[in-house]
Order: C-alpha cells, then structure tokens, then sequence
C-alpha cells in the first residue's frame, strides 16, 4: 500500500471527535507525517475488548490542527456532509449505487466458491496420490499371493476419480450466480456515493486544542511520534520512530512559560520517568520569543533525569 | 507550668549546617537553601572545589559548582563512544558541575529554568579551561601510550559533540531541599538538561 491518497485528506469531525476512516490514509499520515492517531474501531459483537481495534483512526485534536495546518488534511463537519449528501442523491444514483454493491457482493461470493473448490480439488488430489501410493505398496507387497485385495484398492481408487468431477460443474454454475446469492457487503467508507472530497461548505475552521499544543508541535518538529499520555502519567509520550518498533523517549508534560510548577511535579515525574527508563520532559512556549507563525518554534523543553545520588 | 527540669538540661550544640548557616556572611535571602546544599554536596556527596555563583538574571538565583568525586551523568552516545574504546569512566578527566539550589515548595518556573540555562557558560567556554587540564592528565599517563592517544582522540570529539550538542547540550544538577514537615535533611538531586536529551538505558 505504497499510494498516496488525494490531498487534503477528509478528517471527520464527529460528537467531538476528529476520525480517519480510510485504510490508505491511516497508512499514509503514519508513514508520511509520524501521525499515529488511535485506532478506535472495535468489533460489533465484543464491543468491550480494545486489544484488536480497527478502522476508524482517531486523532487528538493537537494531531487534527497540525494535518490542517501542514496542508495536509481538512475537518469536515461529517453529520452535515452525510445528511446533505444523501438528500440531494438521485434515485438514479441510488440504483447505481446498489447495483455496485450487489455485483461487488457476488464477486466476493464467486471468490470464496472459487477458493473453496480449489482447495477442495488440492485434497481430493493429495488424497489419490496417498490412496495411488498405497495401492502400489500393497501390489508390490501381494504380488505373488492375494491379488484380490489389490484388485479392491484399484477399484476405490477409480471410485473416487469421479468425485473430483461434480466440482467442475458446481464451478460452472457459479458463474451464473443470482442477486440472492451475493454476500452482504458493509462498505467502510462513503466513498463512491458521496465524493471523497467534500465540497468547501461542509469545511470547518482549525481544531481546538490544548495549551500544550505548541509543545506538541515542537516535538513532532523534531521527528518524533506522539502519542497521548494518559496511560503512563503524562501528556505524550514521544517515540525516536514508530511506536511498534521503538520504546519511547519521553514523558512529556507541557506548562505555560511564567506559570507556577510545584517543583514535587519536576521530581515526581522525573522519577516516575527514570523508573521506567525514559526521561521526563517539561516545555512550554516562550512567550517572549517570536513564533514566526509556526507552532512550536518558539519552546523550549527540559529533559529531566534522576541523579542517582 | 513550669518545669525545672528543662533548665537543668544543657542546650544541644548547633549542628555543623545550622553553624554553617548563622556564621555566613552571605547576604542572600536565600542563602540557608544554598548552603545546605552546597553542606550536603561537599560532606554527603564528597564535591570538591565548591563555589557559589550569583548569575546574573532577573531573578537572583545563586548556582553552586563543584568537582564531584565520580561522574554524575554520562550520555548514552558519549558511554557508546567510551565501551567501543574501552575507556573506562574513571580514565576521563572530571568536569565541573553546576548545582541549582531549590527548596521543596519553593515557586518556580519554565522562565526561571531557562533564565539559569542562560546564565551558565557555553559549551566552547567550558572546553578552553578544560584544554590545559588535558595536556597535564595526557603527560602524567604517558606510561600507557595507547590509552593516552584514545583519551586525547576522546577529548577531541568531546570537544566537537558537545559544541553541536550531539551528547547533549547544557546541563546541571537540580538540588532540592525536603522542607515538609520541618525537613529531614534530605536533598534529593536530579540532571536537568536543555531540550530533547534521549534517556540513559539505567
């Protein structure tokens, strides 16, 4: 999946809440831009196991207002774009649309039968190799004497050879599968019945976000994976790469640049980071510097380790 | 309720510290905080050379510099560097440190931690005092004529990382004192470094 999707990618502003729900652009910002997001995405029937979550990605606002800012996606207002979009669709468009989805349906059923009869045709061949290999053993072995129960095992075998043959004619009937045959396909995205680009009016302004976006942004400047930080006693966690295959670096915490710090929150997080090998990083905008309109350009971060004396 | 037992019993000496502190011609406010800590750096910790510094920021923030009596912080690029030659911590010359005096509870913040990373001296400064140490250190191990070329080569590029920040930037101690409760004495220190200074792999 090396393609890269059309640009600004679409993120969906739902309930609150900033989602990607294409595979290609999960993938892309990930690779692309270190934007890892949080799969959000479980399965229907177990909603409350989170180890294998899916689709959609979810991004915190701080990920949502860097993509727009870097060009690189668009908030659209998801609830409006639907409704609109659904209404103003032609029944036309709607019949098509089916149409597409029921022939997807039984492309995917032909698939499977296709599959099956393969792998159908791969046993029964295994099977009359092994029953033709047994057969020759026990010829070999009753050669001179029992001739009878050779004779037995050449018989099944040529009982079986037919068998293979009813499967050709299933897969010759496949090809006329009727509508009611086609599998139920859930598309995942909106995509050909809505455009994958939403017009301009459905856009929303820059995400809201935290004071500790500037800190954020400064990090992600520096090349590193963010991730929120609520399970580790932080705001983010940065990660030197990937977070699959690199443990992080940092606990951040973000503080405005004149605001009070109880100096108990530089030791307990710097032991709290010390303890599981990882520095603990504080930071905020200077105030007094110019940002030249980039966020993030004017901070400036500590890292914070336990002496060990 | 008086009792007259109490007048009987001698007043305790005041310890060291509190002579320490009562004695000191140090004019500033904060200067109990600084020398308890300097007390425990130069008795507890074993520094040497130790002085007071009044840096010059708005704040009136007084740092301590001393010798400590082994390394405090190594980078993990820097102790990368040293394995692969098999130099050992205690072959490398000892650099003086910078110690920030705090007391728990005391206010502070991200303006007043950069105000004293400003204050201290740059890197390239440093390494100008440092240069006549390395020659006597390179003469006096002269014996070993192989380490001495890897210590020198090691000084070499001591010099250019810490001029482009590659084994981090600048650094120092911050100190701070346990005043809850009354205090125990307790001064717990931690390596504060500017910007993003990848963790040790304790």
């Amino acid at each position: 999946m090396n393609s890269s999707p059309d640009l600004p990618i679409p993120i969906s502003y739902i309930a609150g809440n900033y989602f990607v729900f294409s595979v290609d652009a999960a993938t892309f910002l990930r690779r692309e831009h270190h934007i890892c997001g949080v799969l959000a995405g479980t399965l229907p029937q177990v909603p409350q196991q989170n180890v294998f979550t899916g689709l959609p990605l979810e991004l915190m606002p701080e990920e949502a207002r860097l993509l727009v800012e870097k060009g690189v996606g668009c908030i659209v207002d998801e609830v409006n774009f639907q409704k609109q979009g659904m209404k103003s669709l032609m029944e036309e468009d709607r019949k098509k649309y089916l149409k597409e989805l029921e022939s997807q349906g039984l492309e995917s059923k032909q698939l499977q039968i296709r599959r099956k009869e393969r792998l159908r045709e791969e046993y029964l061949k295994k099977k009359n190799e092994k029953a033709a290999a047994k057969a020759k053993k026990a010829e070999e072995k009753q050669d001179t004497s029992a001739a009878p129960s050779g004779e037995d095992s050449v018989f099944l075998f040529d009982d079986r050879q037919p068998s293979t043959s009813p499967s050709h004619v299933s897969s010759r009937r496949s090809s006329v599968l009727g509508a009611s045959d086609a599998m139920g396909i859930t598309p995942a995205i909106s995509h050909p019945l809505l455009p994958q680009q939403p017009p301009a009016e459905h856009h929303l302004p820059l995400p809201e976000v935290p004071s500790s976006y500037p800190l954020f942004a400064h990090l992600h400047s520096k090349g590193y994976f963010l991730s929120p930080g609520l399970r580790f006693g932080c705001q983010y966690m940065a990660y030197p790469g990937d977070p699959l295959r690199f443990h992080s670096h940092f606990l951040a915490v973000a503080a405005e640049w004149d605001e009070q710090l109880d100096l108990m929150t530089i030791i307990s997080g710097g032991r709290l980071g010390t303890g599981v090998k990882k520095g603990f990083l504080i930071g905020g905008a200077d105030k007094s510097r110019d940002d030249s309109g980039v966020a993030g350009s004017n901070v400036r971060a500590f890292s914070i380790e336990w002496a060990g004396m | 309720m008086a009792t007259p037992a109490t007048s009987s019993i001698p007043t305790p000496t005041p310890s060291s510290l509190s002579n320490r502190i009562s004695t000191s011609t140090d004019a500033n406010p904060v200067a109990a905080t600084t020398h308890q800590v300097l007390h425990s750096l130069q008795h507890q910790h074993q520094w040497t050379s130790l002085q007071i510094h009044e840096i010059d920021t708005k704040f009136s923030i007084p740092l301590i510099s001393g010798i400590p009596p082994h390394r405090v912080y190594t980078h993990p690029d820097e102790q990368l560097y040293m394995v692969e030659r098999g130099l050992r911590e205690e072959d490398v010359e000892l650099d003086r440190m910078f110690v920030l005096p705090t007391v728990q509870g005391q206010a502070w913040s991200l303006e007043r931690m950069a105000a004293v990373f400003d204050a201290l001296p740059e890197p390239a400064e440093e390494n100008e005092a440092e240069a006549e140490v390395e020659e006597q250190t390179e003469a006096s191990e002269a014996v070993d004529a192989d380490k001495a070329a890897k210590l020198a080569e090691y000084y070499e590029y001591r010099a250019k990382a810490r001029r482009t920040g590659e084994w981090g930037s600048k650094r120092l101690l911050l100190a701070v004192i346990d005043k809850g409760m009354g205090g125990d004495g307790t001064v717990v220190y931690y390596v504060v470094q500017e910007g993003t200074v990848k963790p040790r792999q304790n």
